[in-house]
């Protein structure tokens, strides 16, 4: 009885460690990365900047959609390196999420504008279909199919090891 | 340069409190050396508060050349929140812990004698475990590191829900209480160490074990209220991960204080009682480990370092198993009294424990199991309330059930219980009165919550009328034991009445249009922008006229805050006594309608004034003149 006693306490601990060592050491060192693959969803918003109606095929191909908003502190972070991606010819779809139109539109004239079309989400309701849970967010969309999400601020080190894997497994672009 | 001389000092603390862990370790009790331990011990401690100190006061003068207070702290801030700044985020916190921590150690130094066989061992385990979390601090997570050449001019902004005094005392009430129970944990670690199955380590711990369930109690009842108005959740409890953490070493330590009063009175449980002080620590150490290693997202969680992760994680590991080999090595040297007798108190006491030992595995299944679950099957699942309920509920009453029967057991002595006294006939009859006429007026059919209410008033009744004896005809009873023993009845009722009696619904009002609800009108007045020094918000004006004709205006906000961005949601409630009415706003739809949340939360101050009671009832243990 206190040799099993003896075992248990023993057993429970390290069994514990063990699996937390296991968890952290695997874990991929982008925990805001994930692969899920699902359809993109099917939405019904207006575009930013004509305020005209914007739809699912009026968005073609392979593209990247970058969840934005003015209000946003992270999203001016990665704001230039977005230009940087422009410039190279990678279509970038913009999602302004919960944000005022007035501003949203400001702040693309103070800062430059990044993005081929800018979906206006006033209420999160796209976001929320694709599993936004904050901004700056991003998509790799490919046919239709997001293929890989990140969340938080994208910089030249998350795209070369959270996209470009997908990208040059999928022959995207 | 004075951020240097800090820094200096707390390395200087480091490396004596390192001395001072070998030295009482490795050598041989003597008077002289027990004097010196403890003085070592006191100076170390010395540098290690004015250090912090002096980073308290660097806070305060907006000394922006260090990195951590130019990135939480600003120099619009009031003088309150520049020094809550310091435990906004993670590396002052630790910092805070374990000033803490190095406090509850340096408080024991003062109180206890240098005679006491145990104490020297104690002071060491304090001192190495310090010196751990502080290498830890030092090395992965230092406060001290500079922005150079140039400061920054006014600081980035403590993180806008955080301002706010609840959440201002909320953690260190909180730290207190996790790094408390070190003082048991040492002890029980010397009493192994020294191999003296004389020595009475149990009654030397008591009031500090005590002192420390308290403020793990009121910490985390502050939470609790803080993320009802501040977060805008909305209720007193969500099963998130962090509250769960904090919910473990609570019920440990809780169980460990009824263990170990077994301990004192008749030397039963002892082998028990040791294992739940190591318990109980390592559980607190656990908590800081979820917490800051990132390994659950939570509103809590801090920012995510691996390396940190597995410093702390080797660290705790290291403590831990240590603590196991040295309980299994020794576990023959400790003498306990066989045989508890049946039906005495004690037997009761280890039923709860089973009890308490059930809900610590839960918790902990809870709380591990979507890790384990994500890294076998790469899938996100999340434990929810439903789980917790459905192994709270039960277990809560059957534990209520037999402490009710339990109030009329001795120490040691195996007394067939009458289940005929006065005492227990009239309780029955009151709360049987009671639960009917609630089962006649409220008409659902969730059997528990009628269980918990007639379970809970069971309780209450009984102990005042162990009260009411204890005034007419001093009948003798622990007035620790009889508060808190109430207050976890009234927390159960009110837990009850709570989800029996709450509701909320979400509506689209217009502005100058009204809603119904429950008997009341809800007029939404006016909306206007207000900007104030470092936010601008949206503020709603309501008016609410409910069923007795009374009224009264709310004003829910909406606050966009600038330094950071972040949007922040500012309920607006009205609190009575029986019921809260907690009003929120959501987002304008085309129609140019607000949505407009609004919840009556019933009996939820009792909650936290049940929580609150239960720390009281610890605070007059810890002042009673009572040795132990």
């Amino acid at each position: 009885m206190k040799a099993l006693l003896k075992l248990t306490v023993l057993i429970l601990p390290i069994s514990f460690i063990l699996m937390f060592f296991v968890l952290l050491t695997d874990d991929t060192p982008y925990p805001g990365a994930d692969y899920d693959v699902f359809d993109m969803p099917q939405f019904q918003l207006k575009n930013l900047q004509d305020n005209e109606l914007i739809f699912n095929s009026d968005i073609q191909g392979d593209y990247i959609v970058n969840i934005w908003a003015s209000w946003c502190i992270t999203c001016r972070i990665e704001h230039p390196y977005l230009m940087n991606l422009s410039k190279q010819g990678m279509p970038i779809i913009g999602l302004n999420y919960k944000d005022e139109r007035r501003d949203a539109i400001d702040w693309l004239e103070k800062y430059g504008n990044p993005y081929e079309t800018v979906i206006h989400d006033l209420k999160g309701t796209l976001a929320l279909d694709m599993g936004v849970t904050g901004a700056p967010e991003t998509f790799l969309v490919n046919n239709g199919e997001i293929v890989a999400h990140y969340q938080g601020e994208i910089n030249p080190s998350i795209w070369a090891d959270v996209f470009m894997p997908v990208i040059d497994d999928r022959e995207m672009f | 340069m004075i951020v240097e001389i800090s820094h200096f000092l707390s390395v200087l603390a480091t490396g004596l409190f390192f001395l001072t862990g070998c030295f009482s370790l490795a050598v041989r009790n003597t008077s002289y050396i027990s004097n010196l331990i403890s003085r070592t011990y006191s100076h170390a401690f010395l540098f290690l508060i004015i250090s912090f100190l002096i980073y308290v006061w660097l806070a305060i003068t907006d000394n922006f050349s260090v990195q951590y207070i130019a990135s939480h702290s600003n120099s619009d801030l009031p003088v309150f929140y520049k020094i809550s700044s310091i435990w906004s985020a993670h590396e002052g916190s630790m910092f805070l812990w374990i000033v803490f921590l190095s406090l509850w150690g340096f408080v024991f130094n003062l109180n206890i004698n240098n005679d006491e066989a145990l104490k020297p061992k104690a002071i060491g385990v304090i001192s190495l475990i310090l010196v751990g979390f502080l290498i830890f601090l030092l090395v992965t997570s230092n406060p001290f590191s500079t922005i150079l050449p140039i400061a920054p001019l006014n600081g980035a902004d403590i993180n806008p829900v955080l301002q706010d005094p609840a959440l201002a005392i909320h953690p260190p009430t909180l730290y207190l209480g996790y790094v408390g129970f070190v003082i048991p944990f040492a002890c029980a670690i010397s009493f192994l160490l020294i191999g003296d199955s004389d020595i009475q380590w149990e009654r030397l711990v008591r009031k500090w074990s005590v002192a420390s369930w308290v403020f793990l109690t009121a910490g985390i009842t502050l939470g609790s209220w803080w993320a009802y108005y501040e977060l805008g959740w909305g209720g007193y409890w969500f099963w998130d991960p962090v509250e769960n953490v904090a919910l473990m070493p609570w019920l440990a330590a809780t169980a460990f204080l009824h263990s170990l009063s077994v301990s004192i009175k008749s030397s039963h449980l002892r082998i028990w009682t040791i294992l739940l002080s190591i318990l109980v620590f390592s559980l607190s150490l656990f908590g800081a480990f979820i917490v800051r290693s990132g390994i659950i997202d939570s509103v809590h969680a801090f920012a995510n370092d691996p390396d940190r992760g597995l410093y702390l994680l080797a660290f705790i590991s290291i403590i831990v198993l240590m603590s196991m080999f040295l309980f299994i090595f020794r576990f023959s040297v400790i003498k306990s009294a066989d045989n508890i007798k049946r039906f005495s108190k004690e037997s009761f006491i280890s039923l709860n424990n089973i009890f308490f030992a059930s809900l610590i595995f839960s918790v902990m299944l809870g709380v591990t199991y979507p890790l384990i679950y994500e890294y076998l099957y790469d899938q996100k699942i999340s434990v929810g309330a439903p789980f917790y309920n459905a192994i709270f509920i039960p277990i809560t009453i059957l534990a209520s059930l037999f402490l009710f029967i339990s109030v009329d057991s001795r120490w040691s002595r195996s007394i067939n219980i009458k289940f005929f006294t006065k005492p227990i006939v009239i309780s029955i009859m009151l709360s049987i009165i009671a639960t009917a006429t609630i089962v006649f007026l409220f008409n659902t059919k969730v059997i528990a919550i009628y269980l918990s209410i007639f379970f809970g008033l069971l309780i209450i009744f009984r102990y005042l009328i162990e009260m009411w004896n204890s005034f007419n005809y001093k009948k003798y009873i622990n007035p620790f034991s009889v508060i808190a023993h109430f207050s976890l009845g009234l927390l159960l009722v009110s837990i009850s009445f709570n989800s029996l009696l709450s509701s909320e619904r979400a509506m689209n009002i217009k502005i100058d249009e009204y809603e119904e609800y429950k008997g009341m009108k809800v007029y939404f007045n006016d909306i206007k922008f207000v900007e104030a020094s470092n936010y601008d918000a949206v503020q709603a004006e309501f008016y609410i006229e409910d069923s007795a004709g009374k009224n009264f205006t709310l004003n829910p906000e909406k606050r966009r805050y600038f330094t950071r961005g972040q949007i922040t949601t500012e309920t607006a409630i009205k609190v009575t006594i029986l019921r809260d009415i907690y009003l929120t706003i959501g987002d304008q739809l085309d129609d140019g309608s607000w949505v407009v949340n609004i919840q009556l939360n019933y009996f939820i101050r009792w909650i936290w004034f049940s929580a609150a009671l239960m720390a009281f009832a610890g605070i007059v243990l810890v002042f009673s003149k009572r040795k132990i």
